[in-house]
């Protein structure tokens, strides 16, 4: 048992945080704010290797895992500019196409992200299916040597920077359980038949949201992952990490507002002395410093839990609700710290809110994980 | 272009040093961190070296247990090995028992050139680079910002009050660097990765053919007496503006012959 990071992750840690916090949080609102994205901060990771660092080392990779990749989010997130296509790319979609590609796949895509030179997106949140992932009702039919696609997807993350999206669909339905059988398909973005349509969001990042419209876009059958039908299993596969690393976010996140308090609370001095010094902020800061640690330790046991090949599920899920919980609070009360100042654009925390509100909601919400608890952890009956 | 650069761990500037009331100098016991103002020359060194197209950087550094923690970044920046001197007896070194272990340490390495900071961030003495030169017989270069290898002598901007120096010095040489003159890269992944596999030497005083006697406290002509607080800055003088406030900026400015 070892509770200490190695030197390589504390140097990775260092080295990340030093070159996000060139650019820091106003780079990342100015990005959000002009429709532009983290260009310049994404390639330098990306050049120093970080954005690769949990791909195979046979594919240009650094050969670590999930555990290496958080801290690099975390750090970003920490300097006030979270990667949200950290999340996806390198973390949903890389592993899946690892784990189940062909050779050929793994050729094409895997050297790629690990350079940081390829983004994809994933989809899988539609209309009508919400947290019912067996329901969904994009189809993929074949057609010779083609998969045809239909359907809509919503919710789905930075297709404008995306080379490609991996997206899963309906390729039959098992009859005695009336439940969908999924497969996965890489989609080249520019796909014929694939539109694409913002929906607006009141966040303010620079990765945008998504509607997707395939009318019948073709899809040549290699870029199948795995085997037909077997889909449901892959996207399990992706789901732990994608906690993983929002955790991750979350506690970055947290980190950056609990910083940004802190300080203030510090320096800011109404009567004779450092408002920091009253225990109406200073113990609400403090329960926010102690769950951030809680949450952040269950995030690296379940960092730890995936690379050492062991079910991840039950301490992701937990990472995931306790990491979104203590940022929410946090944030909350680091605005409370500052006054009507909290609310100021200077300031650079109320911009924050969409984007950390979102991850009591998002990828899979609060309620979700506690139903997943309860039935999982606890043996209770499960509600549906 | 075989490039020694000499790398000082210290206690980490962030947190406040503690000093040692037996001796009166700062306590080093806890974890150690590289020196900033040695990444330029670590850089320096590193782009030297890639220009050259062969050879390799070698730091040299003197910490007491055995310390590598502040030599692992520069590791991982790029630099081929590490040589450290570590030794009880070197406690208390002042900066020329610290020149002598560290010359002898730098001639192992039989390098074409030697880049040290020009001062430390904890002792800012700036005189052991000069001293090392001085030991080892050779040429030194203080204030670089620019250094151009021709063949087997080095071309050297010099930094100056007016602007800069153009100094052409033979092979080897020891060449000081000042802060910000290169980018000091950040260390990628794979040298992240690959820095705990590189070589250090540990040696002691007596592995360098020196007497305990030379060096740390017994050979150190230097002895802190008292440590003072410096003195608070005088508040300036306040301009009132009455419509004739430019000419008192200008007066002042005269009077430090900045204009």
């Amino acid at each position: 048992m070892n509770f200490i990071e190695s030197d390589e992750q504390l140097m990775l840690r260092e080295s990340v945080a030093k070159i996000a916090s060139k650019y820091g949080h106003s780079y990342y609102v100015e990005k959000a704010k002009n429709n532009e994205k983290p260009v310049e901060l994404w390639n330098e990771l990306a050049t120093n290797g970080y954005l690769g660092v949990n791909m195979p080392s046979e594919f240009g990779g650094g050969g670590m895992g999930i555990y290496e990749l958080a801290i690099v989010l975390e750090e970003t997130a920490a300097q006030g500019c979270p990667l949200l296509m950290l999340v996806v790319s390198p973390a949903i979609c890389a592993p899946i196409i690892n784990q189940f590609g062909t050779s050929e796949l793994k050729n094409e895509f895997l050297p790629r992200f690990a350079t940081g030179e390829l983004i994809m997106a994933f989809a899988i949140t539609e209309p009508d299916a919400g947290s019912n992932s067996h329901n969904l009702s994009v189809t993929a039919t074949k057609d010779g040597e083609v998969y045809r696609l239909n359907g809509t997807k919503y919710f789905i993350s930075g297709v404008d920077e995306a080379e490609a999206i991996l997206v899963v669909t309906r390729t039959s339905v098992d009859e005695s359980t009336k439940k969908g059988r999924l497969s996965l398909f890489v989609v080249d973005t520019n796909s014929k038949g694939l539109d694409r349509q913002i929906l607006p969001v009141e966040i303010t990042a620079p990765e945008k949201q998504f509607t997707l419209y395939f009318d019948n876009v073709e899809v040549p059958a290699s870029r199948l992952i795995g085997t037909e039908g077997d889909g449901l299993k892959q996207v399990f596969q992706g789901l732990n990490p994608e906690r993983i690393m929002v955790s991750a976010m979350a506690i970055g996140a947290g980190r950056y507002a609990l910083a940004k308090a802190s300080q203030y609370a510090r320096d800011r001095r109404v009567w004779d002395v450092p408002i920091g010094s009253h225990q109406g902020l200073s113990h609400p800061l403090a329960i926010a410093k102690i769950n951030l640690e809680l949450a952040s330790l269950m995030a690296k046991k379940a960092a730890w839990l995936y690379d050492n090949s062991m079910d991840a599920a039950e301490a992701a899920n937990m990472a995931k609700y306790s990491a979104a919980e203590a940022a929410i609070q946090a944030l909350d009360q680091a605005i409370q710290t500052h006054g009507g100042l909290g609310i100021s654009t200077e300031v650079g925390l109320a911009d924050f809110w969409g984007s950390v509100r979102l991850m009591r909601t998002a990828p899979v919400s609060r309620e979700m994980i506690l139903n997943f608890v309860a039935s999982h952890s606890l043996d209770l009956p499960k509600s549906y | 272009m075989n490039v020694v650069v000499c790398v000082k761990q210290i206690p980490d500037p962030a947190t406040p040093g503690e000093m040692d009331s037996q001796t009166n100098t700062l306590k080093r016991d806890g974890k150690l961190i590289m020196d900033d103002s040695d990444s330029y020359g670590v850089e320096m060194g590193l782009q030297l070296a890639e220009q050259a197209g062969g050879g390799e950087v070698t730091l040299v550094s003197m910490a007491q247990d055995g310390e590598t923690s502040g030599l692992r970044t520069a590791l991982a920046m790029g630099a081929a090995k590490a040589i450290l001197v570590s030794d009880p007896a070197l406690k208390g070194s002042d900066a020329l028992s610290t020149a002598k272990a560290l010359s002898k340490a730098i001639s192992r390495a039989n390098p074409d050139l030697i880049l040290m900071a020009t001062e430390s961030t904890d002792g800012y003495t700036g005189t052991t680079p000069v001293q090392v030169a001085e030991l080892l017989g050779l040429p030194s270069v203080t204030f670089a910002k620019k250094i151009t290898v021709d063949g087997s002598s080095i071309k050297v901007e010099r930094q100056t009050e007016a602007g800069y120096d153009e100094v052409t010095c033979p092979l080897p040489a020891v060449v000081t660097v000042t802060a910000g003159v290169v980018e000091p890269r950040y260390p990628n992944f794979k040298g992240i990765m690959d820095a705990k596999k590189k070589p250090v030497e540990e040696l002691t005083v007596s592995d360098l053919g020196l007497d305990v006697s030379e060096v740390g406290s017994s050979g150190s002509r230097q002895e802190v007496f008292e440590i003072v607080a410096a003195d608070a800055r005088q508040a300036g003088e306040k301009v009132v503006d009455e419509g004739e406030a430019h000419q008192k900026v200008i007066e002042f400015f005269e009077q430090l012959k900045l204009i």
